[in-house]
């Protein structure tokens, strides 16, 4: 038997930065990955002839650093430098165009209010210092609060403190009060048509189970902000997927093996110390280290399993919330869609957003969505909120037909020639994100990004750390401090904490 | 008509303009009190809309009202006396009902009968928010620094936080942490399960916000209710005699013994800035008052954006307080009785009268309620927190009759197409037709009744919106934020000018703090 | 209303208290004590039978395949060397190895167990039971328990039992019928005397407790309340939740939350067990760095106690039942401690109690003083530190 320095569960995006700086320093690391390919959420998949996609994350990028010093660029990772805009769909067809040109963008801006117009490049100005902020609270490992910092810990949060001192007084204030806000509170500080705020706001919710109304959406939108460098994403070329090739690449060239088809059955526990896993297959397979890119709760639950760890702990881990309420839909057509260019959405009040929000507070399918739509060629893909991962009634094995309809419904409104253009169509349900994916409750984040899970209280308080209640098992997924879009924040931070 | 010979003006006769009051004229200064109604009391006052019925028109219960303002302004003395509330009963749609009662082994084995779960819970529960209370409390008599200022005195307060921040046990930062930005919901469903009793502690989460059970950061304004205390009690809520009326008549009271002045139908309309310092007030009359100071106990809309003219604040702050949330979300329902409801859950007695009876049937329920006001209506099945004054105090009513008092929740400010007569009284008609759900009899013996909307809250107490805290005890809009960052501190850009309300720190409900911090530090200052 | 519940004993019982002195206990009411004074009560327990009504006691069930992996994680005793038959006595602890509550297990078979406690636990072992293939349920208000005390408590039971008890042992248990009823009994109880506790179904309470007393007349047997039952459990040395010691959910601050080592429970903690158990890491590390508190029996010194009551021209005096105050313990003008519980022993003729000790001062023989208030004056009388039980008659274990 075979026996490695560190074994990582998942080869999502997160796993595999963190065996590639493992690998960096010479560690024997082995990645296991449940499904036929890597990546997790960041990959790019074929559902037909024709018919390839980003299946999940539409566009994104890691952190800068991480593509240098993993020499990603060496692996076929090409970043695309052109933003393109967002837009928000408006019925009469007069759509809100954020160009990433902030002048173009304030000149749309200007047909619904001249005063946010105005205050747009102040606000571009002003969320350019957000994402500085988010990103070196990102960088920072969220120590376990009041005690037990250790040096690298202290020292990064002081590096924190530093860089938000550094945004200036008065910009500190306006960040920190904004974190606890609402959607709608953050962008009412700035403008006062209700479409332009509308369509800030909705960074704010997507990918998560809250309204406009909610507080804490206001940090969702800094963090959707700072990842995606903007409003729109920015697509990769060849594919969101190149990301993970990419990493998979330096992983092995740095002398790291990955296991595909390979999944995690048991953490291997002795005397409340982790030593290995068992696959489902009955192969086990021991380290010195585990580390596991798998959410939280999957984790704790499954793999460790209740009787290894403390009761509170058990309790707080069942009480993660994991509440997906994402669908995707993808169409194939002909080409003539008529959709333009860009990420483009349908979030034309902030009321709508936040009605939509109320199907998924009651396990229910938003009969009017919000949609965040970007096309490739002739492929359309669908970002679909809200469809409550729990329904009340019905049953997501037949349910995914209804989202597809309401999707293209929708969407039919602003392009009627969408419908006709269909060649081919592929849904994937809040289960598909949990049965193919792995996603327990098909939450993208492995746990809501909400403020009592966030920064320290990540996963859970008390182990925001990376560090677990057995010894040589760590985390280092979404789920953790840094997680939570693709950055790979956490898969690098992971890394500092190892002994 | 000028006079000039005040230490201090104090704008507004609510329960926190009266405690200030009351201090400073305790310390030997001179005060007058200027209040644009017709009796003191703000939000805190009972009136016999129907006669020999007494209406605790707008609040109804205390426990936040803090002890050392008690003892110190000899309240007892000038008649405040706080009677026990001793129960919690709330009906259910399946015919039975849930019931706290003032015995915890009763109340287990109420809880019991719905869920033996929930029974253990609820004591666990009890103690650790009663923990938390404890290691937040001293939170709520630190002066809110200025986290972004330098300032020794800041510094100073950022010292103070800390230390106390590393009083505490790592169970207990936390769990500060988690309830600051939890919602209600998520908060008592990882504890519960019994659904009335779900709906019944969410209630405490949402009272005067515009936020539902499961909106995030709830949690917290439900710990906000933990922290009152009566007689060193925790958790304890009274009625107090006379209603809450009683609580202002005996601040008043204290306060003319100690030598304040108390001037009725006195509005003020601006106040008067020479030199970048607030020399007095002129009243709506056209009268001027000199004083060293001026306290205002009005909300912060009123108290920067109405009262002092905008040249005098820096933009900063005006930016703040426009957009400082007071949105209100509640009413009041007073209604004369000539026999107490029947509640067909527990229909042979009257010991559920003697407590509050909550409308509140799960955590949907309310949720809707408030879904309802989000989209700009009342809500047409409100949750309700009913009390029977007259149970507890027999001289609320005459002989053999009865008041209730309703507090009401959702009813938007902004309701669509604004608030009139026929709005009223449907808003008052859905909280006769929930109550008459569960109390078939509640029609038959109602003798009359006062329906109050958010937008009477404000023209009757002059509260900017109607929200009963002078501003949402938002995440944002507490603490070092409260109502401004950077002017948390009572104080204000104007010299010897001071916001002494509810919409500073600590926030609203009749506690008396913000009223007590603002006259000390006027004294502080050398008024 | 909901009320406050009456055992199913109740109608015997409330026929025979005379001075209405009743008692709350877990939410039911039960006799303080059945006579005016409560020497007769006491003697009974240490002299002949006393049948006590222990209904309010807190009953779990727990069952299935995984019951024994449960209470092996829950309590610090190692479960999975219990046989079937066998009772044990044993503390649990929170994660940071400080006590929760103490009780009793009893195997009924390979995969049940009854779990007794003093407070609610359900929700702690709902807890815990994540991922157990196990039925946990609460039998506090179905099952009636009575304790049978005292060294003729045996020919009670064997002149009124089916099977004969004889052979049962210490801390076992037998299925038997008495007065034509199904019950358990185990020989156990709270007393430190010889003694027995009977388990039956409620609705058949009043059918035990008749055949009880009828075969119990020709050897004194006598209804006893709960305030004789705390004399002697103090003399035995037991403990009480919320008296003796805080329970670590309960305690408002560290300090006022025992582990079991400070309480003198080293026996109950099986650190040689293999796996994870709630507390495990704090209680290794407990062991090996030593606790700083200990609980000890004190005994006073009665001449010199006898000598600070001379001094006002007053003979000694002594509370008439056990007393649940904290008295303050000091070496020189220094407090080391303090006592939970203490208690004139009728038996021993010595005035008792148990205390909380400092290191180094619970060491056996230390000499110490305990406060008493003599003519409305603190006072502190002489004590030593003495090995625990206080009593122990050698029929107990036989
Ligand atoms: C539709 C969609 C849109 C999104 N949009 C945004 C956005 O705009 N902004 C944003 O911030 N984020 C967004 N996200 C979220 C973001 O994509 C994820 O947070 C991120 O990709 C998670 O990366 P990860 O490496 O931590 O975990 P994952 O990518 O989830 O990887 C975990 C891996 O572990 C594997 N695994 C699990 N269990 C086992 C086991 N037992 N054995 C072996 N392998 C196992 C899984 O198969 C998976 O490959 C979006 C996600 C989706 C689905
Ligand atoms: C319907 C309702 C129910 C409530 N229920 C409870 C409860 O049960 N328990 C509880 O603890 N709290 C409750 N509250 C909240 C509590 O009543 C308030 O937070 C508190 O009374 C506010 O006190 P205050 O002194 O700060 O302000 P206020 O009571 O609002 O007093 C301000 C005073 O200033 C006067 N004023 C304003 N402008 C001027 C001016 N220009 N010139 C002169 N005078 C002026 C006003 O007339 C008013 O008298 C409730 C509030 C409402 C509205």
């Amino acid at each position: 038997m075979k026996t490695y320095d560190t074994i990582i569960i998942g080869a999502g995006h997160n796993g595999l930065v963190a065996a590639a700086y493992l690998a960096k320093k010479g560690k024997k690391v082995l990645v296991l990955e449940r499904r036929d390919m890597v990546g997790g959420q960041v990959v790019t998949e074929s559902f037909g002839e024709n018919f390839k996609v980003d299946s999940l994350h539409a566009g994104g990028t890691l952190r800068p650093d991480i593509i240098k010093h993993l020499n990603l660029a060496s692996h076929g990772l090409v970043v695309d430098t052109v933003r393109k805009p967002f837009i928000s769909l408006q019925a009469d067809s007069k759509h809100l165009v954020f160009d990433a040109d902030p002048a173009k963008a304030a000149e749309s801006i200007k047909r619904f209010s001249e005063k946010d117009a105005a205050n747009w490049i102040p606000f571009l100005d002003f969320m350019n210092k957000v994402s500085r902020f988010v990103h070196s609270a990102n960088a920072a490992i969220m120590p376990r609060l009041p005690k037990g910092f250790n040096a690298s810990e202290g020292m990064a949060l002081a590096k924190l403190g530093i860089n938000v001192r550094m945004l200036g007084g008065k910009n500190m204030m306006r960040i920190i009060r904004g974190i606890p806000m609402t959607a709608d509170e953050f962008v009412d500080e700035w403008f006062e048509s209700d479409i332009v705020k509308a369509a800030v706001a909705s960074l704010g919710l997507h990918g998560f189970t809250l309204g406009a109304f909610g507080a804490g959406t206001g940090y969702t939108l800094m963090h959707n902000w700072a990842n995606r460098g903007g409003m729109s994403h920015v697509s990769v070329q060849g594919g969101i997927g190149k990301i993970s090739e990419a990493l998979a690449g330096a992983v092995r060239l740095l002398g790291g093996e990955i296991r595909t088809n390979a999944e995690v059955k048991k953490v291997v526990i002795k005397d409340m110390r982790a030593s290995g896993v068992v696959l489902s297959n009955g192969e086990e397979i021991s380290s010195g280290n585990v580390i596991s890119a798998a959410d939280p709760k999957h984790t704790f639950l499954s793999l460790v399993g209740a009787m290894e760890l403390p009761p509170e702990f058990v309790w707080n881990v069942q009480s993660i919330k994991m509440r997906g309420s994402v669908a995707k839909v993808h169409l194939l057509t002909d080409g003539k869609h008529g959709i333009p260019d860009g990420t483009v959405v349908v979030a034309p009040s902030i009321k709508y957003l936040e009605k939509a929000y109320d199907a998924a507070k009651y396990h229910q399918i938003s009969e009017k969505p919000y949609l965040e739509v970007t096309t490739s060629g002739n492929v359309v893909s669908i970002h679909f909120q809200f469809a409550a991962y729990k329904l009340k009634s019905g049953d997501w094995k037949t349910e995914g037909a209804k989202v597809e309809k309401i999707a293209m419904d929708t969407l039919a409104e602003y392009f009627p020639d969408l419908k006709p253009s269909i060649v081919n169509r592929k849904v994937l349900t809040p289960l598909d994100l949990e049965t193919t994916y792995g996603l327990t409750e098909g939450d993208l984040n492995h746990g809501q990004l909400m403020l009592d899970q966030f920064m320290f209280m990540r996963p859970i308080p008390g182990w925001s750390n990376h560090r677990t209640p057995i010894d040589n098992l760590y985390l280092c997924g979404s789920g953790v401090h840094g997680g939570g879009g693709v950055s790979g924040a956490s898969g690098r931070n992971v890394v500092k904490v190892l002994k | 008509m000028t006079t000039n010979n005040y230490d201090a003006i104090i704008i507004g006769g609510g329960h926190n303009g009266l405690v200030a009051a009351a201090y400073l004229a305790r310390a030997g200064k001179k005060v007058v009190v200027l209040e644009r109604r017709d009796m003191v009391g703000g939000a805190t006052i009972t009136e016999e809309i129907i006669p020999g019925f007494k209406f605790t028109e707008f609040s109804y219960v205390v426990s936040l009202l803090r002890p050392e303002i008690i003892r110190d302004l000899k309240l007892p003395q000038h008649g405040l006396k706080i009677l026990p509330l001793p129960s919690t009963f709330t009906p259910m749609d399946n015919g039975d009902y849930i019931a706290g009662w003032d015995d915890h082994d009763t109340t287990r084995r109420e809880i019991y009968r719905h869920s033996p779960k929930d029974a253990e819970a609820y004591d666990e529960y009890g103690r650790r928010m009663a923990r938390l209370a404890k290691a937040i409390k001293p939170i709520l008599s630190i002066l809110p620094p200025d986290p972004t200022s330098l300032h020794p005195k800041d510094l100073m307060g950022l010292l103070k936080l800390g230390q106390f921040a590393s009083s505490l046990t790592e169970k207990e930062l936390y769990g500060l942490a988690k309830i600051m930005t939890q919602s209600a919901a998520d908060m008592l469903e990882e504890w519960f399960e019994t659904p009335a009793l779900l709906g019944t502690k969410s209630a405490s989460g949402i009272i005067g916000t515009f936020l539902g059970p499961r909106s995030p950061s709830t949690a917290y304004v439900l710990l906000h209710h933990y922290m009152g205390e009566i007689d060193g009690a925790f958790r304890a809520w009274g009625f107090a005699k006379g209603g809450t009326g009683g609580i202002a008549e005996a601040i008043a009271s204290s306060a003319r013994a100690f030598g304040s002045e108390i001037r009725l139908n006195a509005t003020v309309k601006q106040v008067i800035v020479k030199g970048g310092r607030a020399v007095g007030v002129a009243l709506e009359n056209g009268d001027e008052i000199y004083a060293k100071a001026v306290l205002s106990s009005a909300d912060p809309f009123v108290t920067f954006l109405k009262l002092v003219e905008a040249k005098h604040l820096p933009d900063d702050l005006i930016h703040s307080i426009q957009k400082f949330r007071t949105r209100g979300s509640s009413g009041k329902v007073n209604i004369a009785l000539s026999e107490l409801p029947r509640f067909t859950a527990l229909p042979d007695q009257n010991v559920l009268h003697r407590g509050a009876v909550s409308i509140s049937p799960s955590i949907d329920y309310i949720e809707r309620a408030y879904d309802d006001a989000k989209y700009g209506r009342f809500a047409k099945e409100p949750y309700i927190d009913m009390i029977f004054p007259s149970m507890i105090d027999p001289d609320m009513a005459p002989p053999g009759k009865h008041v209730m008092s309703c507090f009401v929740q959702y009813a938007p400010y902004d309701i669509e197409g604004g608030w009139d007569d026929a709005k009223r009284e449907a808003f008052g008609e859905s909280v006769i037709s929930t109550t008459e759900r569960y109390a078939p009899n509640i029609r038959r013996p109602t003798l009359g009744k006062q329906v109050i909307t958010p937008a009477d809250i404000e023209n009757i107490t002059g509260i900017t919106g109607g929200n009963i805290f002078h501003g949402e005890l938002l995440l944002h809009q507490l603490f070092f934020m409260r109502p401004a960052t950077q002017w948390a501190g009572f104080r204000t850009p104007i010299n010897g000018y001071y916001l002494a309300g509810s919409g500073a720190h600590p926030g609203g409900g009749i506690m008396g703090s913000p009223g007590k911090f603002a006259a000390e530090l006027a004294l502080k200052d050398g008024i | 209303m909901q009320q406050l519940r009456n055992t199913p004993f109740h109608e015997r019982t409330s026929a025979l208290c005379q001075p209405q002195n009743w008692r709350k206990w877990a939410g039911y009411y039960v006799v303080g004590s059945y006579e005016h004074t409560i020497d007769r009560e006491y003697w009974a327990i240490r002299n002949s039978a006393a049948l006590i009504d222990v209904t309010p006691l807190m009953k779990y069930m727990i069952k299935g395949k995984d019951a024994a992996n449960l209470l092996d994680r829950v309590t610090t005793r190692n479960i999975h060397k219990m046989s079937v038959g066998q009772v044990y006595y044993t503390a649990w602890c929170d994660d940071e190895g400080k006590m929760i509550d103490d009780g009793t297990v009893a195997r009924l078979d390979e995969t049940t167990f009854r779990l007794t406690s003093a407070e609610p636990n359900l929700r702690w072992l709902m807890m815990n039971a994540v991922g157990f293939d196990v039925h946990i349920s609460e039998v506090s208000d179905s099952v009636a328990s009575l304790s049978l005390q005292g060294p003729n408590s045996r020919s009670v039971l064997k002149r009124v039992c089916e099977s004969d008890v004889e052979g049962l042992k210490y801390f076992r248990l037998m299925k038997n019928k008495l007065g034509g009823v199904e019950v358990t009994i185990s020989r156990t109880g709270y007393t430190g005397d010889l003694g027995y506790e009977i388990w039956m179904e409620a609705k058949d309470a009043l059918k035990v407790w008749d055949a009880l007393m009828e075969a119990g007349q020709d050897y004194g047997i006598t209804p006893v309340g709960i305030l004789a039952l705390d004399m002697t459990r103090v003399e035995a040395g037991l403990f009480m939740l919320d008296v003796d010691y805080t329970s670590a959910s309960h305690a408002w601050i560290e300090a006022q939350k025992s582990s079991p080592f400070e309480l003198g429970l080293d026996w109950t903690v099986a650190l040689d067990k293999p796996g994870y158990f709630v507390g495990r890491k704090a209680l290794e590390k407990e062991k090996k760095e030593g606790s700083s508190w200990k609980m000890v029996g004190i005994e006073i010194d009665w001449v010199g106690m006898e000598a600070l009551y001379a001094e006002v021209g007053l003979p000694p005096q002594v509370p008439g039942t056990a007393v649940r105050a904290s008295m303050p313990i000091m070496v020189g003008n220094v407090q080391v401690g303090y006592a939970s519980t203490a208690s004139w022993s009728p038996l021993l003729k010595k005035y008792i109690a148990l205390a909380h000790l400092e290191k180094p001062y619970y060491e056996l023989g230390t000499d110490v003083r305990m406060e008493i208030t003599v003519e409305h004056h603190r006072k502190h009388a002489p004590a030593k530190v003495v090995k625990l039980p206080f009593y122990e008659p050698e029929w107990k274990k036989k």
